[in-house]
This record gives C-alpha cells, sequence and structure tokens, in this order.
C-alpha cells in the first residue's frame, strides 16, 4: 500500500477510535479535550478578509 | 450523549465556537427558521478537528425581516464580511450566494448564511433534528443521516468522508 493509502487508513482508525470514546465516555471528559483543539485553533488563527476569501475560493 | 429521532442531548463543556454558534443562532431564529449543516456538526457531536466557519442554510426571505436581523446583528458586535449595504446584501442571499457574519475585528470563525436553494437545502430544512446543550441552549441541525448521505455521495473530499465515518460511528446508540 502507498503512503496515501496507509495514511488514510490510520486517519479512519483514528476516528474510530475517537468515536467509540466518545460514546462509552461523560460528554464533560471528551469535550474538555476535543475544545483544547478548538479554542487553541481559534486563537490563533489569523488571517485578512482577502486571505480568507482567497482560501475558500481554492 | 443521548439520542432520539430527533434531539441528540449532550451535556458538552461548550467550546468558543459552539458559544459563537449559539449567539448567532440566538438572534437568527428570532427572524427566520435555520439549519446547521456540514463540518460543524460533526464537531459539535466531538469529531477532533477544528472549522473556521459554521453553514448554515435559511429560507428565502423578506427585505424588511432581512433588515431587522442585520439590525440586530449589528447590535450583538456582529458584522457581514461582504459588506455593510443592506439592499446589495440582500441580492447578494436571492442570488444564493452565501454572506459571510463574524465578531466585529475578527474573521474567524464566521458563519456562512445561504439562502436554499436547491433540494437537498429544501429538504436540510425540512428534516432538523435539535441539539439540547447546557444553559438550555438548542441548536437545529439537518437529520444526521441526511448529512452523512451527503457527505459520502455528494461531497465525497476526504475531510467529508471522515465527518461522515464519524458521524456514522456516534450514532451508535439509537440506530
Amino acid at each position: 500500500m502507498g503512503f496515501i493509502e496507509d495514511n488514510q487508513r490510520e486517519r479512519i482508525q483514528f476516528i474510530l477510535k475517537w468515536a467509540e470514546y466518545v460514546r462509552t465516555h461523560d460528554d464533560r471528559e471528551w469535550s474538555k479535550q476535543q475544545n483544547i483543539i478548538i479554542n487553541s485553533c481559534l486563537e490563533t488563527a489569523s488571517m485578512t478578509k482577502e486571505q480568507f476569501f482567497r482560501m475558500k475560493k481554492r | 450523549m443521548r439520542f432520539t429521532k430527533s434531539t441528540i442531548e449532550i451535556n458538552r463543556e461548550l467550546s468558543e465556537l459552539d458559544m459563537f454558534t449559539i449567539n448567532f443562532t440566538n438572534i437568527l431564529k428570532k427572524y427566520t427558521p435555520y439549519v446547521i449543516v456540514s463540518g460543524y456538526v460533526a464537531i459539535l457531536l466531538g469529531r477532533a478537528r477544528a472549522s473556521e466557519d459554521i453553514d448554515i442554510i435559511i429560507p428565502k426571505i423578506d427585505f424588511p425581516t432581512f433588515e431587522s436581523l442585520l439590525k440586530e446583528l449589528r447590535e450583538n458586535n456582529f458584522y457581514c464580511l461582504n459588506g455593510d449595504e443592506d439592499e446589495y446584501l440582500f441580492e447578494y442571499l436571492l442570488e444564493r450566494t452565501p454572506i459571510r457574519f463574524a465578531k466585529q475585528d475578527t474573521i474567524i470563525p464566521n458563519i456562512e448564511l445561504k439562502c436554499s436553494k436547491n433540494r437537498f437545502d429544501e429538504l436540510a430544512l425540512k428534516k432538523t433534528m435539535i441539539v439540547k446543550l447546557p444553559g438550555e441552549a438548542e441548536l437545529t441541525i439537518s437529520h444526521l443521516e441526511l448529512q452523512i448521505a451527503f457527505k459520502e455521495v455528494v461531497l465525497k473530499s476526504p475531510k467529508d468522508l471522515e465527518d461522515a465515518i464519524y458521524k456514522n460511528c456516534c450514532q451508535g446508540n439509537y440506530r
């Protein structure tokens, strides 16, 4: 299998594992972990309006 | 997470993205029905990724309603990235081009707001689920089965396929 297929397979394995974790743990527990990603992404994101629209057009 | 046929109850810690979406839709729903679709729905249900925008579909509305909506959004510190003129923005929306709203002095996150333009959008508006969150917050999302089908069959990007897989898995409770 090539790198892309291996990478995609690993990504899907992680999604399945994480979904299982979300199903089997308290909402507060998994969402606290998830929010580290979400809140830090929003905090560090910085671009101009023009850059944003250019990115969306691609 | 608790699933019924038409509701999902999530006692989650709300993220900045959730608060942004709740603040916007609390205003929006005074003026028009709406439905949240696409990537943010997967994130709301726990998908481990972020998003710069939240996609929302509304039915066609008239100009006075749109004007009132804009007024209240501006009073609550939202602005439209596409411009300032109400008539211009309304034409944009009527032509079924999305318009984007963010908090003043920010670009991200933003709401991508569009009018229903095809049968998929109409179906999304018709077949909805309510997500119940802490603090009596509620968000209206498109039915999960519809979104999964749309991502798997129509969009099909790697990210969309992963979102579809995730949504399929986390529904295990009520299948």
